[in-house]
């Protein structure tokens, strides 16, 4: 396709806490098996896109060891290939600010693209798209720029969205607004882009010989609001997660239990690939207990465990009880624990018979390595 | 030395039907069978090699080999998709002279001996895709030359009462060779023969040359080159392995054998970070398990849907068990469906079936005579149909 992809993999890391100390936003673990970079770069490796670079700013050495070669993802090849792009890549960058300012530490690597347009893309939003049609849609509507963007209730009073798009019976974009409540008959941005290679590299140097750093803010709503810049919206009609904070990246695991977001998200025809650990099978014992779970490879299920999703090579002692819970990769839960409402990041051990207990809008949170 | 060469490549013979194992082997060569949830048998002598340092396999290929060599592909998931050496799928070809079939084992060998020369080894591993076990072959090479040997075999220890299903060794005390003795009726040892040896590679290739003169050989590893460089007084040794090896070449020792993952008395352990089993990976989600499951004693893979009852079975990537399904003793192969209400015991389910909504198939021994009994297999792409009824000890 005659795209390049760009994946920004640490914009909203500030909004993890913990969760996003020693990580990217993009390697936060997800879903059982996979990492936040895993949709949007299977997404992309589906759509017929070869060409990526994944901007980082710092921590990004979990997203390497991730990623490797890209060759789960099918882009280890001569026609397909991953650019991981750190700042200092080139002379003239230092860390940046925002998504402009990013760019132009990506400057060499866009020019040397040979694709005409860029599919921008941060990697908090969970969802199955075909950047095809997106990109079919662009080209069809005309515009300057397309948003993709979903239509969404708010979950409690005075919601914010990023980005909220206000459109005409006609789709014709009629306001951009920047964090700003929304209701469903807004759409809200999913910060996915498309935007021509020669229009976006101006609006980088531009912006940056002007101190201005913010993509959305400063380019977007700026140029379309004085009448520079022809906006169009992609409305997206599947299930979309967002991660934006804590509470919503725990209630995004546990909507993975649902089928209908399952079926959604995990289309057989675009698989959403990730790095191959060669675990042996999940193992179930004579006391296991499982009541509405992802369960991954490589675990030992002993206890007894409901609502959660359990990754990768965790084991679940005799008499524990594990109860709406995101537990990662190679933790251990040993006899008679009892935890709610946790999110136990990689590699924990929980003690025989400790209790845990947070609740759905405030999880308790152990970090990776812990031993309680 | 104008060329590089590598000191130990392995040849694994994968060209057997398998027709002991029916309906499961009519569409696929035997190494490609499913086994243990995720893998595939050849997944294990592969993943052997690698852990043994061992980076250059051919494979040879006859029988229906279509899964097989996709299966393999480049070698990637084994880390054998190396620069020089990595996996080789080697079918028969079309030669100047002549074309033919592979004859034998040594014949399939021997017809390779261009693949070999290539990388002029030193030595060669030569080794089945029938089985289930974790060698570290590294190990047997450095006893191979500590006893200055022509030829070493693997040997392991079986019950006395079995040494006439098995190739038996007879050994010296220093673990020389002095007899083979095929399936006796009353053998002098136990040490049974599992199919793995190690050849100097300038002795096998001119016993292979050999045995191709000779027209009334059956071209066989087993019945002609072995016993022909004992007669000839070459220096043949045992190695002697102890550790977990089954043959899964009938429809009992394969459900045996995935039964013996989740028996903890047999010593099978697949989880070892340092001896991983490799496999291919086909970027299935982590699998769903509901509320109204009930998972006992078991092994789910990957992406599997699990709605309904399992006690004691081995259940495959890709599985949907609806709810009210009873699957017992079981083992149930990747992406098959199993509907609500049907009740499976004692029964091999092949690749992609469907079974039907309340269908019976298989039946604990319990309630039949010991002749009357045996195990259910449902062979690949099977569909049955509602409320169908399967009799123990039927393949169909």
């Amino acid at each position: 396709m005659n795209m390049t992809g760009i994946i920004f993999s640490n914009i909203y890391d500030a909004y993890m806490g913990d969760l996003t100390k020693h990580r990217t936003l993009a390697s936060l673990p997800f879903g059982g098996r996979y990492r936040l970079i895993d949709f949007v770069l299977s997404n992309m490796s589906n759509s017929g896109i070869n060409n990526v670079g994944i901007i980082t700013k710092y921590n990004y050495q979990s997203l390497i060891d991730h990623l490797g070669s890209c060759e789960e993802w099918d882009m280890s090849r001569k026609n397909s290939k991953v650019f991981i792009l750190p700042p200092f890549g080139t002379g003239q960058t230092s860390v940046y600010q925002g998504k402009l300012e990013a760019l132009y530490g990506a400057l060499q690597f866009l020019r040397r693209t040979k694709e005409d347009y860029i599919m921008m893309s941060d990697c908090n939003v969970i969802c199955n798209i075909d950047y095809e049609l997106v990109m079919k849609e662009h080209i069809k509507s005309g515009a300057q720029l397309t948003v993709v963007a979903n239509r969404e209730d708010p979950q409690f009073e005075g919601e914010l969205r990023d980005f909220v798009i206000t459109a005409d019976d006609d789709g014709i974009v009629t306001d951009l607004a920047i964090r700003h409540t929304f209701t469903r008959e807004n759409l809200c941005g999913m910060g996915m882009f498309i935007i021509e290679k020669s229009l976006l590299l101006h609006a980088v140097e531009e912006a940056v010989s002007h101190g201005l750093y913010h993509f959305e803010r400063d380019f977007v709503q700026k140029e379309f609001l004085t009448g520079h810049l022809s906006v169009n919206v992609y409305e997206f009609k599947r299930s979309v997660l967002r991660n934006r904070d804590i509470p919503s990246y725990f209630r995004n695991n546990c909507l993975i239990l649902q089928e209908e977001v399952r079926k959604d998200i995990f289309d057989p025809q675009n698989p959403i690939y990730t790095k191959v650990r060669d675990e042996v099978p999940a193992f179930y014992d004579r006391d296991a207990e499982v009541d509405d779970c992802v369960i991954a490879d490589g675990c030992r299920i002993e206890g007894k465990v409901s609502d959660s999703v359990i990754f990768r090579n965790v084991t679940i002692e005799k008499g524990a009880t594990v109860d709406h819970c995101v537990v990662m990769q190679g933790t251990v839960i040993r006899a008679g624990a009892n935890i709610r409402y946790t999110i136990l990041d990689k590699d924990v051990e929980i003690t025989e018979g400790r209790t845990l207990v947070g609740s759905d809008l405030a999880p308790v949170i152990i970090q990776k390595g812990n031993k309680i | 030395m104008l060329e590089r060469c590598k000191e130990c490549i392995a040849m694994l013979l994968a060209g057997g039907q398998g027709s002991r194992l029916k309906v499961l082997t009519s569409d696929i060569a035997k190494p490609a069978v499913p086994f243990g949830g995720k893998y595939r048998i050849i997944d294990f002598p592969l993943s052997n090699c690698v852990n043994s340092g061992i980076d250059t396999v051919g494979i040879l290929t006859q029988y229906q080999p279509l899964v097989l060599n996709s299966y393999v592909g480049n070698g990637q998931p084994w880390g054998l998709n190396r620069n020089y050496g990595g996996a080789r799928i080697l079918p028969p070809y079309a030669q100047s002279d002549r074309s033919e079939w592979y004859k034998g084992t040594a014949n399939a060998i021997y017809q390779n001996l261009p693949f070999i020369e290539m990388y002029n080894p030193e030595y060669v591993l030569i080794l089945s895709g029938d089985h289930i076990y974790k060698m570290d072959y590294s190990k047997m090479l450095e006893y191979h030359k500590e006893k200055n040997a022509d030829c070493t075999i693997a040997a392991i220890d079986v019950p006395m009462e079995e040494t006439h299903r098995f190739g038996i060794i007879n050994t010296n005390p220093d673990n020389s060779i002095y007899e083979f003795e095929e399936k006796p009726e009353h053998a002098k040892s136990t040490n049974a023969n599992m199919g793995i040896y190690i050849f100097n590679w300038k002795i096998l290739k001119k016993y292979l040359e050999m045995d191709e003169q000779d027209p009334h050989s059956s071209n066989d590893f087993g019945k002609n080159i072995l016993p022909k460089l004992l007669e000839d007084k070459q220096r043949m040794f045992a190695y002697p392995f102890s550790g977990y090896w089954k043959d899964v070449g009938t429809l009992e020792s394969l459900w045996e054998a995935n039964m013996d993952l989740i028996n903890p008395s047999v010593p099978i352990e697949l989880k070892d970070d340092d001896f991983k089993i490799y496999t291919r990976n086909y970027a299935k989600p982590p699998s769903f398990v509901s509320r109204s499951a009930a998972i006992e004693n078991s092994i789910v893979g990957e992406g599997c849907d699990v709605r309904g009852t399992v006690e004691n079975s081995v259940i495959f990537t890709g599985c949907k068990i609806e709810e009210g399904a009873v699957i017992k003793d079981s083992v149930v192969m990747p992406n098959t469906l199993v509907k609500a209400g049907a009740r499976i015991e004692f029964t091999i389910i092949g690749e992609k079936a469907v079974i039907g909504r309340n269908a019976v198939i298989g039946k604990s021994p319990k309630d039949y005579a010991i002749n009357a009994w045996g195990i259910t297999v449902v062979g690949t792409n099977k569909t049955i149909g509602d409320e169908e009824i399967i009799a123990p000890k039927q393949v169909v």
